[in-house]
């Protein structure tokens, strides 16, 4: 049965970085709006379901209220992470097709940790988004549709992203393994605090995968010394100095709408296979969220691959779809087009 | 900047103060000891904290009927406060006023309000005293979900942005308005989205993690003090009692595992797990901090217990003003 699974994270689009730039609110408004034009999307697309995560915004229930085969599954959820793991986790369970995750870089990434094997379109409706693209929900909805058909094959227009790994070791020997998709950042500091990354003073190094100058947020301090396409194997490593210690000097957007000069000691391209090594104290931010605590005498390591989702290009699919004649619709189911044009003219006259 | 040693620890025995005293005061009325009922403020311990020791001592706050917690976050007197709850002459209040009228004007706390979103407008024109008066002063208004129903707090909110005024918004976002999930109240589910409705910025803090509202308020005031206006924090935050009191009254509004999953994120004693790991202090450290924070809860009680009612000829004072002969 042709499926199709959406994840939308409530709080993404209205973290603490709108008080220190001009960044823009989402309400929960418009992310039933989003969520709501895919569901109708992927169904006009031929998808037999569309099954919608609970979250505690409640956005899904009004989502797909009055709407035949769309359902909600998970119950209200934590209001962290967690949700949107276990919904990636139950999208597997019951065999979608597609995943469709709305928030920033840092709920796809929750989305992956659920589900390493994900077929995924992300939709920005965050802050900086890197990951996500900013899509209509009927357009994604509708490539979430014909490929959870078959109609169109995800081979064609999907690609499997890059990931970054992130392996501790703790002063105590415990190890965990960790993973993000655009960039790690290593921040002083001893605690997660408000988790996005404002102050550019902390800043002590990233590692990106994903490095557009066209980007916003920590992959900047990449895109911006070292550009790479996505296409490109392996990530770049940008080591920061105190200020007024570096070899270059760099106007970085680490909050849209607020650019920082950082001073940089190093830039360095990390091959497949290649680690860049952090110690503790810091903290670690994954996708532009501070998440892990490194206390002293710990070390991560992190390295970049190829091993990450697999992910959906709306634009490309839905071209492929045009030249294929998927959106033609049989002419005589068309109302409009029984009548005679010529009719339809003369009465105006 | 990074919050120093002190700073931890100051954080950690504001919390603590809070939680004892709470927990002291909620058993006295219980027991028959102390008048009134109380609103109890354990469990949002981080957001009064996380909040207050980003302000100044200057710096005006106004509060709610759980007000307790604000007022001990901004440096109450945990003796002239229980005397106070115990309708005592040596309270805050001269024993007149209670738990939902207490305030310390010296702190900048202008007082708890017994009234739903009544303290609101009350922040606002501390507000806009600052302005007027050009100081850098900022007032801060404390407030739960429910009051974002109410005609006061929309007002107030307008007039602030209307004029630019150096104020923040604190939404203590528990869930519930007495024993009515907010899921029944309003559609929407983050207060934030209403802050854009009269063009201040909104951010949400996650309400358990007094670091998280401490960075959040830090720089919501920080704004404020550069003439940058109002913003709205809110923080998901959870209380752990009933709407007032302590003990289970038998009422099935929430569910257990809803109660029992946010106090697996107690903001106390997870601030606690933080501050070790990162080997800011010890746990003798911060048991010494409950030890000292029990021994002055101690001395509230016993100098409470020992002050006077207020006397019969003292009814008057303070309700009109003095004109003078």
């Amino acid at each position: 049965m042709p499926t199709v699974g959406i994840v939308v994270n409530p709080w993404a689009g209205k973290d603490v970085r709108r008080l220190h730039a001009p960044v823009g609110h989402t309400p929960d408004t418009a992310k039933v709006g989003i969520v709501r034009r895919v569901v109708i999307g992927a169904l006009d697309a031929g998808a037999s379901r569309v099954v919608v995560a609970r979250d505690l915004g409640r956005i899904a229930e009004r989502a797909v209220h009055g709407i035949d085969n769309a359902f909600l599954v998970d119950g209200p959820g934590t209001g962290s992470a967690l949700d949107t793991r276990r919904a990636a986790s139950q999208f597997a369970e019951l065999g979608c097709d597609v995943v469709v995750a709305l928030g920033g870089d840092g709920t796809s990434r929750d989305v992956v940790i659920g589900w390493p094997e994900v077929t995924l379109i992300p939709i920005s409706t965050g802050t900086n988004n890197v990951f996500p693209t900013f899509v209509d929900g009927s357009s994604a909805g509708t490539a979430a549709g014909l490929v959870a058909t078959g109609r169109i094959p995800v081979a064609s227009v999907a690609s499997t992203a890059k990931r970054l790994v992130v392996d501790i070791v703790h002063r105590d020997g415990t190890t965990e393994r960790d993973i993000a998709l655009v960039d790690v950042a290593a921040i002083d500091g001893q605690g997660t605090g408000a988790r996005a990354v404002v102050r550019p003073e902390r800043i002590r190094a990233v590692v990106a995968a994903i490095a557009r100058p066209t980007s916003t947020g920590l992959s900047s301090i990449a895109g911006r010394t070292h550009p790479m396409t996505d296409a490109d194997e392996g990530g770049v490593v940008v080591r920061l100095a105190a200020a007024g210690e570096g070899r270059r000097r760099l106007h970085v957007p680490i909050v849209p709408g607020a650019f920082s000069v950082l001073d940089v000691m190093s830039i360095d391209r990390l091959a497949p296979g290649e680690h860049a090594c952090f110690d503790g104290p810091l903290v670690l931010a994954y996708d532009g969220e501070r998440e892990c605590v490194l206390g002293p005498g710990a070390v991560a390591r992190v390295s970049v691959d190829r091993s990450g989702p697999t992910v959906i290009d709306v634009d490309r699919a839905l071209r492929l779809a045009a030249t294929l004649h998927l959106f033609d619709a049989p002419m005589n189911d068309a109302p409009m087009n029984d009548a005679p044009m010529n009719e339809e003219a003369s009465d105006g006259d | 900047m990074e919050l120093t040693r002190d700073q931890h620890l100051a954080m950690h025995r504001s919390m603590v103060r809070i939680r004892l005293f709470e927990e002291a005061a909620g058993t006295l009325m219980e027991t028959g000891k102390m008048p009134g009922f109380l609103h109890l403020y354990v469990g949002q311990e981080a957001v009064a904290v996380g909040v207050c020791e980003a302000l100044r001592v200057d710096d005006y706050i106004t509060s709610t009927h759980r007000g307790h917690g604000h007022l001990v976050a901004k440096g109450g007197d945990l003796a002239r406060m229980m005397a106070e709850l115990m309708g005592k002459a040596t309270g805050y209040c001269s024993g007149k006023g209670g738990s939902m009228h207490i305030n310390d004007l010296s702190l900048g706390m202008l007082g708890a309000n017994g009234i739903v979103g009544a303290g609101v407008p009350i922040a606002v024109g501390a507000g806009f005293r600052n302005k007027y008066r050009g100081t850098d002063q900022v007032a801060v208004a404390f407030f739960g979900d429910a009051a974002t129903n109410i005609g006061a707090f929309h007002e107030a909110a307008n007039m602030a942005c209307a004029l630019h005024l150096p104020v923040v918004f604190v939404c203590e976002h528990n869930m519930y308005g007495e024993y009515t999930p907010t899921s029944k109240a309003m559609v929407i589910a983050d207060i934030v989205d209403r802050a854009g409705g009269y063009g201040m910025p909104g951010v949400i803090v996650d309400g358990m993690d007094v670091l998280a509202v401490h960075e959040a308020t830090t720089e919501a005031v920080a704004r404020a003090r550069r003439g940058e206006g109002p913003s709205l924090v809110e923080a998901k935050t959870y209380r752990y009692y009933n709407h007032h009191g302590i003990q289970n009254l038998g009422l099935k509004y929430r569910p257990d595992d809803e109660v029992l999953a946010w106090k697996g994120r107690d903001p106390v004693f997870s601030f606690e797990q933080r501050v070790i790991d990162a080997g800011i202090a010890t746990r003798d450290d911060l048991d010494s901090i409950w030890s000292d924070v029990r021994a002055e809860i101690a001395r509230a009680i016993e100098f409470a217990d020992e002050s006077p009612f207020p006397e019969p000829d003292a009814l008057l004072q303070g309700v009109y003003t003095e004109m003078g002969a």
